[in-house]
């Protein structure tokens, strides 16, 4: 069964979680200083979020998430089934074997890529913190 | 261990054998395509190495419509694009790229572009192309890169002076050619260099963290004929048979490498073939010995087993045969004469710190034993400075 019963739980788990790393103070400042819009495309619930790093974000974040379709036009696109997303959030995925299997893609410049696997590895420990935050701790792997 | 997973891929029917460039037309029939259309480089043309892999072309019933030959070393996206546009006005429906390892990458850049369309520099990335491109023959004249089969392309991106990999199974060529003739003229530096660089593919799959049983295989079996037969190659390069296995031994290092991918020597040669245009064999036999170095706390039992590859294990003592791996990688640089530290290749000093950035983002990294950071590669290069 997928981890995610629509886009709406989606967004609040993986879209609430990327808009709290927009504040933090470890992870912001890195990803805003690669200044990329990433868009993640998600299927099996299609969806889609945006991390915008390119363009000025509100007082107290380093980028903007936008969650659902937008104009802006990516740098890099990642395409994946929300259950891989979910579980890479773990830190439960081996990128290149993901890859090579065919359950991710990835689009655009690999150095920009992988520029950004150090700044995000805090995100392994707390994206399951933040589950549970929200009520959601059903999801935790 | 019991691996959760492994995959290994390779699409590429390889003929070999003295002479072969001019004998390989019945092997066309079955790949389609009658318009061919040439990439290559000016050296191979004035060499006349194009000559009987033209007559092969003509009993195939292939016609040679076109040939593109301004690719330099280090070729761009912007030369690729170039090729496109040559090949689309002539018109060709079969690519035959005969050359090193740039005319191979350039050829295989150009493939997809005019199969897919658009512009070269939207294909980065993974997982992109997964469909057959148009037929592509390979005809490698350096025994080096074995691009011929990987599913690889590097390719200079000149607007960020990064060296940028394309990556698709359906990028290697559906025909390699391996004729040792076709390497016979090939200066004792550069069969060096191209032999190094082909030996550093065989390690650093061996070596890396997306290795195999099978890319094993193919990389021990690349390292022992390497060791064997390099220097000969280098000091006599009118030995056929040393050719013959080196040109062996480069497409069977290539098929390691393209399933097992490598690591920070690959990383740290690309950064400097694109800040500094240093020929990439170069800079990998350069960085060979001290990448092994650098990774020896994580993978001594590997570096161990090249040791009895390289003819100079097993003692009996894990440690001291990854020692002796190590120095037998820098005693062979020294043997076939190539140049002994980064500076006698050209790299300005204050551009190492650049560099280990650059290594730093590069996709070969990834698959490196170690996780390397910016200071620590920072070293391996002041080391080979």
């Amino acid at each position: 069964m997928a981890f995610f019963k629509d886009a709406a739980e989606l967004y609040e788990c993986i879209g609430g979680f990327f808009k709290e790393a927009a504040k933090d103070p470890d992870m912001g400042p890195k990803i805003r200083e690669s200044k990329l819009i990433i868009t993640f495309e998600y299927s099996a619930p299609d969806s889609r979020i945006t991390v915008d790093a390119k363009n000025p974000a509100a007082p107290g974040d380093f980028f903007t998430i936008i969650t659902g379709p937008t104009d802006l036009t990516p740098d890099v696109r990642m395409s994946m089934s929300a259950d891989i997303a979910h579980r890479f959030w773990f830190g439960k995925v081996n990128l290149v074997q993901a890859l090579a299997k065919g359950e991710m893609k990835a689009q655009g410049p690999i150095p920009s890529i992988l520029k950004l696997l150090p700044a995000i590895k805090p995100a392994y420990e707390l994206y399951p913190e933040y589950l549970k935050k929200i009520g959601k701790a059903d999801k935790l792997i | 261990m019991l691996p959760e997973y492994f995959d290994f891929y390779c699409r590429t029917r390889i003929v070999a054998g003295p002479g072969l460039a001019a004998g390989f037309g019945n092997e066309l029939g079955r790949l389609g395509g009658s318009r061919a259309f040439i990439v290559t480089d000016r050296v191979v043309r004035d060499l006349g190495l194009l000559d009987p892999v033209v007559r092969s072309l003509a009993v195939g019933g292939l016609d040679v419509v076109g040939t593109f030959d301004d690719i330099p070393p280090n070729s761009g996206f912007g030369v690729v694009m170039q090729g496109v546009e040559a090949c689309r006005t002539a018109g060709g429906d079969i690519l035959i790229a005969i050359g090193g390892g740039s005319v191979l990458d350039t050829a295989k850049g150009m493939n997809i572009v005019l199969c897919l369309g658009g512009d070269i520099a939207d294909y980065q990335g993974f997982g992109l192309i997964n469909e057959p491109l148009r037929p592509l023959v390979a005809v490698p004249t350096t025994a080096g890169t074995g691009s011929e089969v990987t599913a690889y392309a590097v390719i200079r991106d000149d607007a960020t002076r990064s060296k940028q990999s394309l990556v698709s199974p359906y990028l290697a060529a559906d025909l390699a050619v391996l004729d040792p003739e076709l390497t016979l003229g090939l200066p004792p530096a550069l069969t060096a260099s191209t032999g190094m660089d082909a030996l550093t593919h065989a390690v650093e799959a061996y070596l890396s963290t997306n290795s195999k049983p099978i890319s094993d295989g193919l990389a021990l079996h690349a390292c022992r004929i390497i060791a064997r037969w390099l220097p000969a190659a280098v000091s006599s390069g009118d030995d056929l048979e040393a050719r013959y296995q080196m040109l062996t031994a480069s497409c069977v290092a290539g098929m390691a490498f393209s399933a097992a991918m490598v690591g920070c020597v690959h990383a740290l040669a690309h950064a400097l073939g694109g800040l500094f245009h240093v020929p990439h064999g170069l800079a990998n036999a350069l960085l060979l010995a001290g990448g092994m170095e650098y990774n020896l706390p994580a993978v001594e039992e590997r570096l161990a087993d090249l040791a009895a590859a390289f003819g100079v294990g097993p003692t009996g003592e894990r440690s001291r045969d990854a020692a002796a791996a190590i120095r037998f990688v820098r005693e062979l640089v020294a043997r076939v004469g190539l140049p002994s530290c980064l500076r006698e290749a050209g790299v300005p000093e204050d551009g190492l710190e650049e560099a280990a950035e650059t290594a730093c983002i590069d996709a070969a990294i990834y698959t490196n034993p170690r996780e390397a950071t910016p200071e620590e590669l920072l070293e391996v290069l002041r080391k080979a400075f």
